[in-house]
Formats: C-alpha cells, structure tokens, sequence
C-alpha cells in the first residue's frame, strides 16, 4: 500500500506535475494546501498540549485549578482562555484533552470557544488592523468571552451526556509516560488533521466558488449585513490570528458586522466544524454549532450597539 | 481509502508529512507560496515533531514481532476501546487520517504555485481606501524609485501631499488582463497568514500591449493622477502612464 503510494507520488511528480495546470485547480490546490500547512503547527502544538495534559498532570490538579459547581466553573476556564497563544485548531485537542481529565464537559468548551479569540497573540493582532479604534479590541474581547460563557452555562443546563463523545484515555501504571505521550500525540494528531483535511477542503472549495462582490451589495442593511459577515468568517476558515486585518479590510460594512466577524470566525468555521464534529462526534456538533453561532450574532449586536 | 490504519501505516502517514513540511519549509521556500515569511521557524519545528512521530513509531513497529496489524501491543499503547462508527476499530487508528494523504500528494503532484492572475481576477472586492497621511518620504527626481505596490498605492490614494506626482517609479508584480481596452493590471497578492486571506493589490499600466496574464514583470513609468474626491471610495486601481517593461523572475517572496 505504502511502496505504491510512495512510487506513485514519485512517478507523479515527474510525469503529472507538468500537466495539471488548469488555472481554478491552481488557485484551489494553493489555497487548499495554505489551509493545511497554516494549521498544522497549531494543530501539533495543540495535540502536544492535550498530550501533556492527560499524560503528565495529575486529575487531582483540575479539581483544584477549578470551581467544583460546574455554573461557576465555566467563567474561570472561559477566562483562562487567555493563555493559550494559538488559534483555533489548537484548542479543540486540547479541550478534548481537558475533558479526557474529568474537567466539566460545560467548563471546557468555554475554554474551547474563548482561547482563540481573546490570547493575547489575536488581540495584539487585532489592535494592529484597527489603529487608533481600541473599543473594537475591547468589544472583541468583551463579546467573545461572553458567548464562550453563556454557550458553557448553555450546555449545562441543556445538554444531555449523550451527544457528546469524552475520548477516554488511561494514564500508564508505571514509568511508560513517554511512549504514552507519544502514542496519545500520534492518536490526536492524525484524527484531527484528518478532520482538518476536511475542513480544509470544503473551505477551499467555496473560497474558489463564492465570489465576494456580491458582498459589496449588502454592506449597508444593518441586521443582514451582520448575517452576513458572520457567514463569511464561517466559509473563510481564516485563522483568528490573521482575521482582523481581514475585516478590516472590508470596508464597506459597519463596525458591528465586522465585530460579528471577529467572533463568530474563531468559534464557527468550516475547519472548525470539521474538527469539532471528528473529536466530539456528530451529534456534538450538529447541536453546539448552531447554538455558538447563534449565541454569536446576538452578542456581537448587543456589545456592537453599546462599544462601537 | 477504506481500511482502518494500523499502527505502522498511522506512523508512515506522520513521516510522510512531516516529510512533505521539511520540504517544503527548512529544504526550500516553497513555503512562501502559502504563508508569510514568518511561519518558518514554526513550520520547521512541527516538521521535525511530525516526522520525529512517524520515524519513531516505525522503528518501534520493525522491533516488535508484527502480526499483520493485529493488536498486539502493551495496554498503554491501544486506541481507545470502542467502535463508534467513526472507524476507530480496536488496535486501529481513525479511517479520516487517510485524509492527511491529500495535502502530501497535492504538495508532491501539483506543487501548487503561488496565487497569480486567476485568483486576482476571481476577487473583484473593492480594495480599502487607505488612510491619507503624510508620513511619505519625498521622492528623487533624478532615477526612478523602486517601491512595492502596496507603498504605491497608498501614496497615489493616501497621500496629501501628492509625493508621485511628476516622478518615475519601478514596480514589480505579475500580468492581470482588464476588461477595459488598452490597459491591464499589474498586480501582487497582498496576505495577511496565509494564500486563504490573499487579496490583490493592482495598478491600471497604460500605455503599453499587455504580457501574456501570470508574466512576472517590472514596469517603470509615472503616476496618472486622478481627482482625489471624484472616485467612489477606493474602488479604482491607480494607473500608471509606463515607459518601460522588462520581464523578471518570480520574487522569491510572491506576496506583498
């Protein structure tokens, strides 16, 4: 199997390469591949995290680190969102992680929706795209901590242990840690870069097809411009730290669709879904997914109406 | 694509992509057709993770006696211990990791090159008016001024003191046909991360025949001015009167 892939990749460099040139497949395989290679130095920092978490601390840490009463859990670890420095595709293996450990389902996909967009590394990023508009840093901040809190308060009061899959994993009886990291790095990483694949695809694949102009026409009705851009952020998978200079690149719209942007972007993407719905299972997804998006928009309105 | 992945395929796939990331990072810059120059030392570093993983968990598979995939390994070792219709089958990796295969061959067959005249023509989204300042350095007089596309753009648009005017600069970029006649676009993706974010910065050259689209040329001439408070809000390429074209290699660094 793998001699023929090998051989086949060799022999395809030398007689195919040369032929596929159509120029859409051009742009789709660069866009395709620049998904991909962004994401995986995030990704293998975010399995190599989630690895460490259930190989080398102890359970005992968490029940400390965090409230018992999950209500109260979901702030914290949506507030220690902020020490993450990645994007989004480094959070889920390590929510998984967190979960893997008996922390609240609820507590950590607060931490799972805030980290991306409130480190430290996407609100300096942010602060840079909008030069002199530090109230969009702050309602940046502000709304995506507030969905990554109630979308946590939400599934616990909502959710039903069933539809979300906990990767259960042991930790070793005696001195193998290491291979046990390593097998744990290996498990995650190819499950979530093959979901990334995915993600990477269908993201790809509208980025070629959806022309933007059409967007230009809609940039000044209020309510659906905000839809919009918020539709946007979902086909356009752009990593939270790169998507501020996105929206502030598209001039057209007001400051509260591109607030909707910048939040709904790090929580809901094609990618993310991806991810989200191979380590969490379907079920999972199918309901937390619209449930964030929608959380999204709404808070987006309110702190775009009282910030900017 | 339909088997599970044993242990020894699962560490191939890994070393097979860390591999394609080495190549494309620390052995090349092909890794500029995809993401900024900074990303390097963190490509690298994943690399080397990935293909550590694979060459690892290899050298782990020769040693142990191998029964054609069949679990034979230590408890520490197993996948999680459930069917759950997501292809984790005992002893067995996820199905979707056959996946992480794509970006591999399409690295290897395709060699995807950086964004160029299709991809520029695609994205007709007006481009941001730049804010105006004053900050521009006064242009010589004597030769023509190297500058990026971007810095030319900006002063054309963004700046009160009309610093082009009368001055000659050389700009490099790639052939965008236009639709309008006589003219055509020279053109350079500008990212932000990575080739998903790309959107093109263009100058309307007058003046001379087009290239064939994708051509890599410098162009030296002098700035057309227009009316700074007739244009909608910046949705018009500036243009440029030229007076002299040569062709010139890919930039090393495609984008802007």
């Amino acid at each position: 199997m793998f001699a023929a892939l090998v051989g086949f990749l060799l022999i395809g460099n030398l007689l195919l390469a040369p032929h596929l040139t159509a120029p859409a497949l051009r742009t789709w395989s660069t866009i395709f591949v620049a998904i991909c290679v962004q994401a995986i130095p995030f990704l293998v920092l975010g399995v190599a995290l989630s690895a460490a978490i259930t190989v080398f601390v102890p359970p005992s840490f968490w029940t400390r680190a965090l409230p018992k009463r999950p209500y109260a859990a979901v702030p914290v670890a949506g507030a220690a969102g902020l020490v993450l420095p990645g994007c989004e595709c480094a959070s889920v293996p390590v929510a998984s992680g967190l979960m893997a450990r008996g922390v609240t389902p609820a507590a950590a996909l607060a931490f799972l929706l805030a980290s991306p967009a409130i480190n430290p590394v996407v609100l300096v990023a942010t602060a840079v795209a909008f030069p002199g508009q530090p109230a969009m840093v702050l309602a940046r901040f502000a709304a995506s901590l507030l969905v990554a809190v109630l979308a946590g308060w939400a599934w616990q009061w909502l959710g039903r242990p069933g539809w979300l899959r906990i990767p259960s994993r042991t930790t070793p009886p005696d001195g193998s840690r290491v291979a046990a990291f390593m097998a744990a790095m290996r498990h995650d990483f190819l499950h979530a870069g093959g979901f990334l694949v995915v993600g990477g695809l269908t993201a790809a694949t509208l980025n070629v097809t959806v022309p933007r102009s059409w967007l230009a026409s809609v940039g000044d009705v209020p309510v659906l411009s905000v839809i919009v851009l918020a539709l946007l952020a979902v086909i356009l998978s752009i990593c939270s730290e790169a998507d501020a200079f996105v929206a502030a690149s598209l001039s057209a719209f007001s400051p509260t669709a591109k607030l909707a942007f910048l939040v709904v972007g790090p929580m809901v993407d094609l990618k993310l879904i991806a991810l989200q719905a191979g380590t969490f299972g379907r079920a999972f997804a199918a309901r937390f997914v619209p449930l964030t998006f929608v959380l999204a928009i709404g808070v987006s309105l309110l702190v775009g109406w009282v910030l900017l | 694509m339909g088997a599970a992945v044993n242990r020894m395929a699962q560490s191939l796939v890994l070393t097979l992509l860390g591999g394609a990331i080495l190549r494309v990072s620390a052995l090349s810059t092909i890794y500029l057709n995809y993401v900024k120059p900074g990303f390097r030392p963190l490509l690298v570093i994943a690399g080397l993770a990935l293909f550590v993983l694979g060459v690892l968990g290899v050298m782990q598979e020769w040693r142990r006696p191998y029964a054609d995939g069949a679990p034979t390994a230590p408890a520490a070792e197993e996948e999680p211990r459930h069917e759950d219709g997501h292809g984790h089958v005992h002893g067995f990796g996820p199905k979707v990791a056959w996946l992480l295969c794509l970006p591999v061959i399409a690295i290897f067959l395709i060699s995807p090159p950086a964004l160029g005249a299709d991809a520029a023509q695609r994205d007709d989204a007006p481009p941001p008016r730049p804010a105006p300042q004053d900050a521009y350095v006064p242009l010589t007089t004597d030769r023509a001024t190297a500058m990026p596309l971007g810095e030319f753009i900006g002063r054309a648009w963004g700046d009160a003191n009309q610093s082009l005017k009368d001055r000659k600069v050389k700009l490099v970029g790639f052939v965008v046909p236009s639709k309008k006649k006589g003219q055509w676009y020279l053109t350079r993706m500008q990212l932000r991360c990575c080739a998903a974010d790309a959107f093109p910065l263009k100058v309307s050259v007058l003046g001379l025949s087009a290239p064939r689209p994708d051509t890599w040329v410098e162009v030296t001439g002098t700035w057309v001015p227009t009316p700074y408070d007739q244009l909608p809000k910046g949705t018009v390429a500036p243009e440029m009167k030229a007076t002299g074209l040569a062709k010139v290699a890919q930039p090393a660094e495609p984008y802007e």
